[in-house]
């Protein structure tokens, strides 16, 4: 398998701010991958960095085996879209439709129609007098139908309700089981994507905290509630990531539990209950959070 | 997992530069449809008023020779060309991005646009100017397509100013833009304060070398053809700055 994304030492900053910061990772082709992350994390950066619309401070960055940076064979084969996505003035739907095409050599004109019947967006309004959640469809719209090699979608459902997010993961699954390529999405709705991803990436204050298979992460975590004695009995000498208590009964939860263990607790009268990607998440970077701020 | 078959197919340039030129025409109504709309409403205007004058007078022999040949009612179309500009820097430009295109193909695809439209409304408006002429000025010896001061120049140094303005105000907008585009507001501070700095200190020589009589001078010998050849270096110079600028631009979200 070939690396289509690889990052060494990207680093970007805005005067003081380090928005991107010492970040190294590579992504296999093909599968959905998210990258998750706090408001301001830096996961646009990252994002623009990849895509050769910014330019990096230090380090190192390659899309396609290629500087991405003003490289039409490179970026030629990417689609990155933002949720602050700008339109040129008295652009309507049906225009940026017409457009695509031309620079999108894989878009289907047939998925782009059932798109917007699918989402409902207004194709014959301006765009800018639309809503956040139909400016936000036109967005999919354009990100799906593309069928780029390499697809960003930066935060892409802003102001969608949820049963036009629930489309957007059904329709986004349906057509890359059918047409796989790589995809990067960008969302802090973790629970709602996790299903999606294949692997998640977490930025947290501008450094990626967690790479890993959504498959391993998922399982990585495991919370044991029961009596308090018992819980504390299991929980010596493992890892645990957080621990919470009210009168006898106690919670942990434990890294990296395998079956057996899991089995054991039960046996210990433990009650195990899977971790969430995004409560794990939440821990991972609500941690250092916590920590910088009582440092 | 699935194999993905590997593309090294890309458009080669000239298409791809064409593409941002089709890009700005996407919606062809604001810069191909709308201007046309509203130099012909200002013309009717111009219209209703020299009928209305000369229902007055009682006859266009009444009136003096050259009465209508004052109009700069057309004189709007090329500060439309710099809105054109800036609207393209300043939004189409972002938004190319997403598509996928770079830095290079955006400035080079708009600035053959700019030269596109700019051939356009030029030989469109010298077209109704030799209608307007072949028309003895609209039975009126009006001049409304010809503005003043080029009513009795001959229909191709009509055709050259049209061009050659349309081409400073495209670009001298695009590299303003650029620098908004790059700097934000602070770009814009230190452009305007450099502009200022550029003319008082052009004031302060000229007045110094008491050289205000040679600079009229050069307006009253100079033919139109010669000044407008004069502006051709600038608006060189600001489409050069406008692409290094472009050229190392980011596009920030509002």
């Amino acid at each position: 398998m070939t690396a289509i994304v690889e990052a060494a030492g990207l680093t970007k900053r805005f005067g003081k701010v380090t928005a991107v910061d010492d970040v190294s990772f590579s992504l296999e082709q093909g599968g959905i991958h998210g990258l998750l992350g706090r408001n301001g994390a830096g996961k646009t950066t990252l994002m623009q960095l990849l895509t050769g619309q910014d330019f990096a401070t230090r380090g190192d960055v390659k899309i396609f085996g290629e500087h991405p940076v003003e490289n039409a064979r490179a970026v030629g084969r990417t689609c990155f879209i933002k949720e602050s996505q700008v339109y040129p003035d008295d652009f309507q739907g049906k225009h940026v439709l017409k457009i695509a095409p031309r620079f999108f050599p894989h878009w289907d004109e047939d998925l782009a129609q059932h798109l917007v019947e699918a989402f409902g967006a207004p194709m014959d309004r301006k765009i800018k007098k639309l809503s956040r959640g139909q400016r936000s469809a036109i967005g999919v719209i354009v990100g799906i139908a593309s069928r780029a090699e390499l697809t960003f979608l930066d935060e892409p459902y802003a102001g969608l309700d949820a049963v036009a997010r629930r489309r957007f993961y059904d329709l986004l699954l349906e057509d890359y089981a059918e047409h796989p390529r790589t995809i990067v999405l960008s969302t802090h709705l973790i629970d709602e994507a996790a299903a999606l991803l294949q692997r998640v990436l977490v930025i947290d204050n501008g450094r990626i905290v967690i790479n890993a298979d959504a498959e391993e992460l998922r399982g990585s975590a495991t919370t044991l509630v029961g009596k308090a004695s018992d819980v504390e009995a299991f929980a010596a000498h493992r890892e645990v990531l957080d621990r919470s208590a009210i009168g006898g009964i106690a919670s942990v939860t434990i890294a990296g539990l395998s079956a057996d263990e899991k089995r054991a607790a039960a046996q210990a009268g433990l009650e195990t209950i899977p971790v969430s990607l995004q409560e794990l998440i939440v821990r991972r970077t609500g941690g250092t959070l916590t920590e910088e701020v009582s440092a | 997992m699935t194999a993905i078959a590997h593309e090294r197919h890309v458009a080669p340039a000239p298409t791809r530069i064409w593409n941002v030129v089709r890009l700005h025409i996407a919606n062809p109504i604001p810069t191909l449809v709308l201007p046309w709309i509203i130099t012909f409403i200002i013309f009717a205007a111009n219209l209703a008023i020299w009928l209305m004058v000369v229902q007055v007078a009682g006859g266009v022999e009444n009136l003096e020779p050259g009465a209508f040949q004052y109009s700069g009612g057309i004189s709007w179309i090329v500060v439309f060309m710099m809105v054109v500009a800036v609207q393209a820097m300043n939004l189409t430009f972002p938004f190319a991005l997403g598509f996928a295109v770079t830095r290079r193909d955006f400035y080079l695809g708009s600035s053959l646009y700019f030269v596109l439209l700019a051939l356009l409304y030029s030989t469109g408006l010298t077209l109704l100017a030799a209608l307007e002429s072949a028309t003895g000025g609209w039975g009126m010896d009006a001049a409304f397509f010809a503005p003043y001061g080029l009513y009795d120049e001959p229909l191709a140094v009509l055709w050259f100013a049209y061009f050659g303005l349309m081409l400073l105000f495209f670009f001298l907008g695009a590299a303003i833009a650029t620098v908004w585009v790059r700097w934000k507001a602070y770009g814009l501070y230190a452009f305007f304060i450099g502009l200022a700095a550029l003319l008082i200190g052009s004031a302060w020589v000229i007045t110094t070398t008491e050289s205000w009589g040679d600079v009229g001078q050069f307006f009253v010998t100079n033919s139109p053809a010669a000044l407008v050849a004069w502006t051709l270096p600038l608006t060189l110079v600001s489409a050069v700055v406008g692409f290094l600028f472009l050229r190392r631009a980011t596009p920030k979200s509002a």
